[in-house]
């Protein structure tokens, strides 16, 4: 490494790094979760069903992965054959090679996606055949659309002689730029129902975070989120969860848990990982790619996509322990503001027997697939709360 | 080169049209209709014999070869008749030679592949479902007659199109005009050598290609400003982007359809400047050539016309099957101020060609799986429906005053050099 190079590396490091500790920041308290026997905890039959559901699940991610690895790295080596078909420039022949390796790995990864529907049908789980190959396929389309333009801004930045390989200097902020308008926008394309309940106005209060609640329908699994920025801020419930076996108590505290993620700033903060990710990403696409005559060359886009993808894996790791503490965080401000740690782990238990999450999945399950924390600390955070926190609260 | 079809199209029509006999058409052909009717009932019987002694010999005995034969031209006389591709009243038995629109088949019976005729029913069925876009099957005449209960394309038939159109044009001028004309010629054509094949006329598989279809036809359009570039030998498909071609089409159609809204403001725009100034402005003419020409490039890549993936610009002479357009000239000022009135007889034929299009890339799209090319004469129609579609689109945005012209022949260079 050049003097030079290191010279910026560093700094840039260091500024990375204190980025990192600001965004890393929370209120959560320096906490010990007390270990917790899943067996007492959760019934036998349920447990082993969830255990059982979840190690086969797995499996299926490790095929796809494993398949995407191997048909992109086919595709980087032997992918520029394609570019014969092409007669659309260099941006449009790297779009088209950028789509054909898509289609690959999609048409790879099919036969998990038909087995993964087989296997959640056996375990009463929603999953649709159709869905999952026709309706998959509209989803590819959508995917193509984004590969496009996310292209034609790497490519049309990288063709510009006076930014060349500095690309990804100009190409980062605009992702993020880009993410960060999604962000504020897609909450109005959302559309849902307004939901109603006692309890909403006293949480936001409590939460201080005053912003439409919206349920939305179609969906056959238990789930919510928080989305949007300033004005655009929204509680998502899907359906399911405000229906039984989930109680209007485990609703509140599913409620105050994503009124917590916006109290707290979290969509601010996801857009603060992801420019942290996006630029040493970009810059390493920019590396990846020189032997290939940089990001601006469709030849480089087979190999680009590649590494892409690897370096998505690679920081898996890091998102997953990213969005667990911004989750665990959401948990603990759902208990200070319902004061109801009950309804918590009595939400976690049934989320083990309708979801069929692992209360403690494997270490390498948990590192590489776990965005939230496993069921077994989410019920040991209410317990520590029951134990440390709420006898000084309420004196 | 392709060797000729055995059944070929004879056209000697010369325009004209009696309007007494155009405007009562239809009555007129009643008795052929009934006439038609038992015919085919007929033919559907003895077909089945046909076939039955044909899969063992591997050859259609003579007699049932000539009642074939007969009802082959019958149906094409009748149709020619009923969509006004012809004039005069046709005879009741299809006599050859006896008709200006008429179809050449082979005098004797051939010997032929015996799996393909045990099999004929399943092979045609691709024949089927462009001839019913095209013709309508048996001939268009009878789908045209019975439109409720015409199967079908659902853009409605070209010969339907060209049938009615040419009705109004006819009563009005006397005369057929030519682009309706080659059109219906050729949609009655199409359905001849579709009825021979299924009736073991022939196992020569219908050509869908227009220009092939029309040899005999031997005066020219004129020239039209608006035109098709390509090669028609240019059949080679990748197999894996076919697979995907409509999804990697999504982005051009979605880019498509934001130039689209563009080009509408610019186009009404540029309608009141033509209409005061008489000539378009350039710079707009300019950049709604462009559109037309991205347009065409991405209709080719999504119905298999041609191979490559198409550029976002509408660049001229990048791609295989490319426009070409001229520069902005003088015109006329009623044709333009009742533009959109004056578009929807050509929007008719569009939608019927259309369809013809969307089916061959049906076809096209599972040929190419297997043989990794376009069929020749599916690419050829493919390419005459863009071309109309184009010249359509041009009209519309005023890039000419030059009326789309319907017929599958190319343009003659009339000018003087």
């Amino acid at each position: 490494m050049t003097r030079r190079r290191a010279a910026l590396l560093l700094p840039a490091a260091a500024a990375w790094a204190l980025a990192a500790w600001l965004l890393w920041r929370s209120s959560l308290p320096a906490y010990h979760l007390p270990h917790l026997d899943e067996h007492a905890l959760f019934p036998a039959h349920a447990l082993h069903r969830a255990q059982r559901f979840s190690e086969v699940e797995d499996l299926f991610w490790f095929g796809k992965a494993i398949a995407q690895l191997v048909v992109l790295g086919l595709f980087a080596r032997y992918g520029v054959r394609w570019m014969r078909e092409s007669a659309a420039g260099p941006i449009g022949t790297g779009m088209l090679l950028g789509m054909i390796g898509f289609a690959f790995v999609w048409a790879a990864q099919l036969p998990f996606a038909v087995l993964d529907v087989w296997w959640r049908n056996r375990y009463g789980l929603s999953g649709s055949y159709v869905q999952a190959t026709i309706g998959n396929w509209f989803q590819l389309g959508a995917q193509f659309v984004l590969l496009c333009v996310a292209l034609a801004i790497v490519m049309g930045l990288a063709r510009v002689r006076r930014i060349g390989e500095w690309w990804w200097l100009l190409a980062a902020p605009v992702f993020v730029g880009l993410r960060t308008l999604l962000a504020f926008v897609s909450p109005w394309l959302l559309g849902g129902k307004s939901f109603h309940a006692p309890y909403v106005a006293s949480l936001q209060h409590s939460e201080n975070v005053h912003v439409p609640v919206r349920v939305l329908s179609g969906f056959s699994e238990p789930n919510a989120f928080a989305t949007g920025l300033g004005a655009s801020r929204r509680v998502f419930l899907w359906k399911p969860i405000v229906e039984p076996p989930f109680t209007p108590r485990m609703d509140r505290f599913v409620l105050a848990h994503e009124l917590g993620h916006l109290a707290h700033n979290h969509i601010w903060k996801s857009i603060g990982w992801y420019a942290l990710i996006a630029f040493p990403l970009a810059y390493l696409l920019a590396v990846a790619t020189r032997r290939r005559g940089g990001m601006g060359v469709p030849a480089a886009i087979p190999l680009a996509i590649f590494v892409y993808v690897v370096v998505q894996l690679a920081a898996l790791p890091l998102q997953n322990l990213v969005t667990r503490h911004l989750e665990a965080e959401a948990d603990w401000s759902a208990l200070r503001a319902t004061h109801d740690p009950a309804a918590g782990r009595q939400l976690f238990r049934l989320f083990a027997s309708e979801t069929l999450d692992d209360p403690s999945p494997p270490w390498w399950d948990y590192v590489f697939l776990e965005n939230h924390p496993t069921l077994l600390q989410r019920i040991g955070m209410t317990r520590y709360y029951v134990a440390y926190v709420r006898p000084h609260v309420h004196g | 080169m392709h060797e000729p079809h055995p059944v070929q199209l004879v056209v000697e029509d010369e325009y004209r049209r009696s309007r007494l006999t155009v405007f009562f058409r239809l009555l007129l052909a009643i008795p052929h209709l009934i006439w038609f009717f038992l015919w085919t009932v007929w033919v559907a019987l003895t077909s089945f014999v046909n076939w039955l002694i044909s899969s063992f010999t591997g050859r259609p005995p003579r007699w049932f070869h000539r009642l074939m034969c007969g009802y082959v031209r019958y149906q094409a006389h009748l149709g020619a008749y009923l969509s006004l591709v012809a004039d005069p009243y046709p005879g009741f038995m299809g006599e050859a030679g006896s008709y200006p629109v008429d179809v050449q088949l082979p005098q004797e019976p051939v010997t032929q592949r015996r799996w393909t005729i045990l099999i004929r029913l399943v092979l045609f069925i691709p024949a089927l479902l462009l001839a019913s876009t095209l013709g309508g099957f048996t001939g268009g005449n009878v789908g045209s007659s019975r439109g409720k209960t015409r199967t079908g394309s659902g853009g409605g038939t070209l010969l339907l199109a060209c049938a009615l159109l040419g009705w109004f044009a006819s009563l009005a001028r006397g005369r057929m005009p030519k682009g309706l004309r080659d059109a219906g010629a050729y949609a009655i054509g199409y359905t001849a050598q579709a009825s021979a094949y299924l009736l073991l006329v022939t196992d020569r598989y219908p050509n869908a290609d227009p220009t092939e279809m029309l040899v005999a036809v031997t005066d020219r359009p004129p020239r039209h400003p608006v035109r098709v570039a390509g090669d028609p030998y240019d059949l080679r498909r990748s197999r894996i982007t076919v697979v995907f071609r409509l999804l990697l089409s999504l982005p051009h159609i979605l880019w498509l359809t934001l130039w689209g809204i563009v080009v509408l403001l610019v186009t009404l725009v540029q309608w009141f400047v033509t209409l005061f100034s008489g000539t378009p402005v350039r710079a707009l003419h300019r950049f709604v050539s462009a559109y037309i020409r991205y347009r065409l490039h991405v209709a080719a890549y999504l119905f298999l016309v041609a191979n490559p993936f198409p550029g976002f610009t509408g660049a001229p002479g990048v791609y295989p099957l490319d426009l070409e357009l001229e520069g902005p000239q003088r015109q006329n000022r009623w044709k333009t101020g009742f533009r959109l009135v004056l578009a929807i007889p050509a929007f008719i034929v569009d939608t019927a060609l259309s369809a013809s299009l969307l089916t061959a890339a049906l076809l096209t799209w599972f040929y190419a799986l297997v043989k990794g090319s376009a069929p020749w004469g599916l690419r050829n129609l493919s390419a005459y429906a863009l071309r109309y579609d184009a010249q359509t689109n041009a009209y519309l945005y005023l890039v000419t005053d030059a009326y789309p012209h319907a017929s599958p022949l190319e343009g003659e260079d009339t000018r003087e050099a």
